[in-house]
């Protein structure tokens, strides 16, 4: 697919889908305008992190920022995966917001990927790391990976604003393409999983949290179990912080998961409010937690609503045969995911409404995406 | 009715003019011609609250994969409740059976 002319996008949006998409269809992208008619223009600090853990895990291909960094050009190269990498993932975002392109990433890696990340594990705009080993894992062996190979360990928890978090990622690369997935049947929630954390705050906080989501969830389903990971000292990161990661665990093995999570502001939102504002009860924090799961169960779907982007772009690397899922009510996000499939891979899905259960089911041919990096043995 | 539904889902997705944006454009690389380097900016000041829900047609949208809602709703609602009871293996199972039949 190596085209020789470059894809010209404007703005900083959907910046990790263009560059994954990019990459993996080897397709040079020139974006500009990127905030250029903002205050701060350019590329923030995070995608600017994003673009070197892009060239730490790549090889042969080229980056180029303008100095007002509103305009990059980028031409990929391959995907080398590596052992033992590093990378600091700063304080801007949560590290979910590197996870959710690393994955993707290193399933199309030369050799398997493995990373240290540090930074922010648990916030409130990004996947919590919970979410990802509870939840977003587990999602690609519907898509024929190996669960064995995938791995996400938490060695010590950092909360906004000054994080301190650090996580081991191990993503196996695959053999030549994922396997195509039919995967409509969402089946009834049998039971509630999930794992609460505090750091650098008293451990009665989790308590509290937990005590407070199971009186929600006792309406509905006996079967709950909240963990509780309190952190102090080093591995409990540089910021105090709690929260909890929830997973509603269907009979037909889908993770249904949302993460809330409570700290001070992070460095960004730090400038608009002067004062500290006051936290999120753990009480209140609970309910919030539980409400938000059962919103999810309520859509229906076999992921949940964070989850759909990603699904979406796993049936369009698929190999050329139909896969079929259903997810709830389409998200912004996950509308903006399939119009950049449509862009990079010409793959269009074919989308209907299921009014009975108020469901959408979106069907696709795979491009065919092959992991042409990976050493032939 | 269901057909037109789907269509409309469709053209939701598909059918708006906004990703004429994103065409494809021939150029080379090596030699640009034009100077967009060297173009000037206007800073517009600060962004708009960003308490505003993300449009589909700001270039410069947060690239957020979570889906936030805003309202929050009581759960322990009889009414709420049971609107999901056969959704969960404690609930009526030939009900739930019928979903997406």
């Amino acid at each position: 697919m190596g085209r020789e002319k470059a894809r010209r996008l404007s703005g900083s949006r959907h910046f990790r889908q263009r560059l994954v998409l990019a990459t993996l269809t080897s397709t040079a992208i020139t974006i500009e305008d990127i905030r250029s008619g903002d205050a701060a223009p350019g590329l923030r600090p995070h995608e600017v992190s994003l673009l070197r853990l892009l060239d730490k895990i790549s090889d042969h291909h080229s980056i180029d920022l303008n100095e007002t960094g509103t305009k990059l050009r980028y031409r990929p190269g391959v995907i080398l995966g590596g052992r033992n990498l590093e990378h600091d993932c700063g304080v801007h975002r949560g590290i979910g917001y590197f996870l959710e392109p690393l994955i993707l990433l290193g399933l199309f890696a030369r050799v398997p990927l493995s990373i240290q990340l540090k930074g922010i594990t648990n916030d409130t705009k990004d996947p919590s790391v919970d979410t990802f080993r509870m939840a977003t894992l587990h999602m690609l062996k519907h898509f024929g990976v190996p669960m064995e190979g995938l791995e996400l360990k938490i060695n010590s928890r950092g909360s906004p604003p000054l994080g301190g978090g650090d996580v081991f990622l191990r993503v196996p690369n695959i053999n030549s393409t994922l396997t195509a997935a039919n995967w409509i049947d969402e089946g009834m929630v049998k039971r509630i999983r999930g794992i609460s954390f505090t750091t650098r705050v008293s451990a009665q906080m989790e308590r509290r949290i937990v005590h407070s989501a199971r009186g929600i969830f006792n309406r509905f389903i006996p079967d709950v179990h909240i963990f509780t990971d309190h952190r102090t000292g080093p591995s409990g990161g540089k910021s105090a912080g709690y929260g909890v990661s929830l997973v509603a665990e269907t009979t037909t093995g889908c993770l249904i998961s949302i993460d809330a999570a409570v700290s001070y502001p992070n460095v960004d939102e730090i400038n608009e409010e002067s004062e500290m504002p006051e936290l999120m009860s753990p009480e209140d924090l609970g309910v919030k937690a539980a409400s938000m799961l059962l919103e999810e169960v309520a859509q229906g779907g076999v992921v949940d609503s964070a989850h759909q982007g990603l699904l979406f772009i796993l049936c369009a690397l698929c190999p050329p045969d139909v896969s079929k899922v259903r997810v709830g009510q389409l998200t912004p996000y996950a509308i903006e995911t399939l119009r950049n499939i449509k862009d990079f891979l010409d793959v269009k899905f074919i989308i209907k409404p299921d009014p009975n259960s108020n469901t959408v089911t979106l069907k696709c041919v795979g491009a065919g995406v092959k992991n042409l990096a990976r050493k032939m043995s | 009715a269901l057909s037109s539904r789907s269509a409309n889902l469709m053209q939701l997705v598909y059918g708006q003019a906004s990703s004429k944006l994103d065409s494809a454009v021939s150029k080379d690389d090596g030699n640009e011609t034009d100077s967009s380097d060297e173009e000037f900016f206007v800073p517009k000041g600060q962004k708009q609250a960003k308490t505003e829900l993300p449009s589909l047609d700001d270039v410069d949208a947060e690239d957020c994969s979570k889906f936030i809602k805003v309202e929050q709703r009581d759960w322990s609602n009889e009414e709420l409740i049971k609107s999901i009871r056969d959704r969960f293996v404690t609930g009526d199972w030939s009900k739930a059976a019928l979903r997406g039949k």
